[in-house]
């Protein structure tokens, strides 16, 4: 029996009890999208991951050969892991925190900041392919605006054919996806910036203080939760990179640039070995590692919090 | 007072020079996230052979007729057509099923909420590794390999869980009164969907149609595995196939980028704010 107090609010909730044909109405069409090119793909690929699919999606039962097979004798998986655990770790952080700056050069009062925040946040906005393209002929070695910049400089001795030397490729591709997104979490930190209550701020200026205490003290502790999202965001975004490596060297020269994305397009696509069983392992494999970290990332910090307080 | 003043010009001078490492930062850092794109766009209206000849110069003489080289000499407008066919539908799917699926977990109470919000939104953080492998045997399996059909509706399934999370957060916002009383007047639940829900929320939609339009026009990974004859690819893949088979001819390979450019560069010019906010939204909430 609700009590009589609170049987106007009872009632009101009782009418947003939705009945069964209600329910299916709203979300029966997300249910069934997903289930359909959500759920069962990913559950596919698991099964799949146990078999040896051939050409016809014949498959013949191989257990957990897939693995071992990726992890104990093939070494570009092993060349594909370490670099994208390189690309990921170096791009993380220079990610993150050069948006951070961006983000802090804006808050300083420059003159046009929104026009620059325009202007920097366009990249973002563009396909990998435009990108990409763009920056391959930025790379160039003939005509390219790099080398073209270092010869009229008085450098022409640093001139290099940058994503052709497997040494530099890696790198070539990073500062290429660097300055496609940090315009990202510029935009992200400003908008958590300009959110940040004013006053706090204010006392620290009448106490004084530097701008670079300011913002090591005060303005990035604040920003502690934003910058946790960020960090895992892109930590994801960066595990998972297949688009601008596959269209700027498509993982070459000599594995220099395979990431483990681009790995598992090509066994399964490019490669002509007709069969999904064995990448689909390794994108079973990524995917837990994948889950595990970004778990891991968030445990580590709530963890620190709780002790902060 | 004059010593004041000439005080104050001098530390307001100073304040200038300090900051002038600062304003030339800013300035290096404009050059080079629009140089590119101005670059990009005066080759698209040269010829290969002056760009040859000088890559960075102007267009001094514009060749407008690069456009309707690419468009009706090379491939360009079917694989324009087809990524605006993939796109639009793609969008017109997932802004309906979203809204829907996003004004029923905002509006109703029920046991199992936890567990379908959950569900949708585990998408979110699928690694396309998961789902690319098999979605290709499973467009196979339904004859929907390498249609604008099946890549649309694989681009519904993908942004699902984005557009579910936006509009459930907005939807969530509009007051509770306005439904208790269109439920007094005796409004159905789809009226009440359709009347209330769908028109107070029109500028958070619009969001998520700039948001999904954007993302799906620049993407690349599912259309190029769900994706094989020439007659269907969409216009990253199109450029790309272009590249691959005349690497040298810079000057139409650019104005393919220009077509892929312009629309979104014409959407963010018309609602930048729009845009910036959409992004921004599903990265802090």
């Amino acid at each position: 029996m609700p009590r009589p107090a609170a049987r106007a609010r009872q009632s009101s909730v009782d009418v947003w009890r939705p009945s069964r044909a209600t329910l299916a109405l709203f979300l029966g069409p997300a249910v069934l999208v997903f289930v359909g090119f959500t759920a069962y793909p990913v559950l596919r690929t698991f099964y799949n991951s146990l078999y040896l699919v051939g050409p016809q999606g014949a498959a013949e039962f191989v257990g957990l050969q897939n693995f071992s097979k990726a992890l104990t004798s093939d070494a570009v998986f092993w060349t594909a892991l370490r670099n994208t655990a390189i690309f990921t770790l170096v791009a993380t952080p220079l990610d993150v925190f050069g948006g951070l700056l961006l983000a802090l050069c804006l808050y300083a009062g420059v003159p046009f900041a929104r026009s620059l925040r325009v202007v920097w946040f366009l990249p973002v906005l563009m396909s990998n392919v435009v990108v990409g393209i763009i920056w391959v002929w930025i790379y160039d070695y003939d005509w390219g605006a790099l080398n073209m910049l270092l010869r009229a400089i008085g450098l022409a001795a640093l001139e290099h054919s940058w994503i052709g030397d497997p040494a530099t490729a890696l790198w070539a591709v990073m500062a290429a996806h660097l300055w496609k997104w940090l315009g990202f979490n510029m935009i992200v930190f400003l908008a958590a910036l300009h959110a940040l209550p004013a006053d706090v701020l204010g006392a620290a200026e009448l106490d004084n203080c530097g701008w670079f205490a300011k913002t090591v003290h005060i303005i990035i502790p604040m920003l502690r939760p934003t910058l946790v999202n960020l960090l895992v965001l892109s930590f994801i975004g960066k595990m998972m990179i297949f688009d601008l490596v596959w269209i700027m060297t498509e993982g070459g020269p000599l594995w220099s640039t395979e990431t483990v994305s681009t790995y598992v397009y090509k066994r399964a696509f490019d490669w002509n070995t007709f069969d999904l069983g064995y990448p689909s392992a390794i994108a079973v494999l990524w995917f837990v590692t994948i889950i595990a970290f970004v778990v891991g990332i968030s445990w580590l910090f709530r963890q620190r919090d709780r002790l902060e307080f | 007072m004059l010593q004041v003043g000439e005080a104050g010009t001098w530390r307001l001078w100073l304040a200038y020079v300090r900051r002038t490492p600062l304003l030339l930062f800013l300035l290096a850092y404009t050059a080079l996230t629009a140089l590119p794109f101005l670059w990009v766009a005066s080759m698209s209206l040269r010829t290969t052979s002056e760009i040859f000849a000088n890559p960075y110069g102007v267009p001094t003489h514009p060749h407008w007729s690069n456009f309707a080289d690419a468009w009706f000499g090379s491939n360009y407008s079917t694989y324009f057509w087809n990524s605006a066919i993939a796109v639009i539908g793609a969008v017109i799917g997932v802004t309906i099923i979203g809204a829907m699926a996003a004004h029923g977990l905002a509006r109703y109470h029920f046991r199992s909420k936890r567990l379908f919000r959950f569900i949708i939104l585990s998408g979110l953080v699928l690694p396309p590794q998961m789902l690319i492998l098999s979605l290709y045997q499973i467009l196979l399996d339904y004859q929907l390999y390498d249609t604008l059909t099946g890549l649309a509706i694989v681009y519904v399934a993908t942004q699902l869980g984005m557009t579910v999370y936006l509009l459930e957060g907005f939807f969530a916002q509009i007051p509770q009164d306005l439904f208790d009383a269109a439920r007094m007047d005796g409004y159905s639940d789809f009226e009440i969907f359709w009347r209330i829900t769908l028109p107070i929320g029109t500028p958070a939609i619009f969001t998520t149609v700039i948001l999904n339009f954007v993302i799906l026009w620049n993407e690349f990974l599912y259309a190029v595995v769900l994706m094989t004859s020439d007659e269907n690819r969409t216009l990253p893949l199109g450029i790309m196939h272009f590249m691959g088979d005349h690497q040298l001819d810079v000057a139409m390979i650019a104005t393919g980028l220009m077509i892929a450019i312009v629309p979104v560069a014409l959407i963010y010019a018309l609602f930048s704010d729009t845009m910036i906010r959409g992004m921004t939204a599903g990265a802090v909430r």
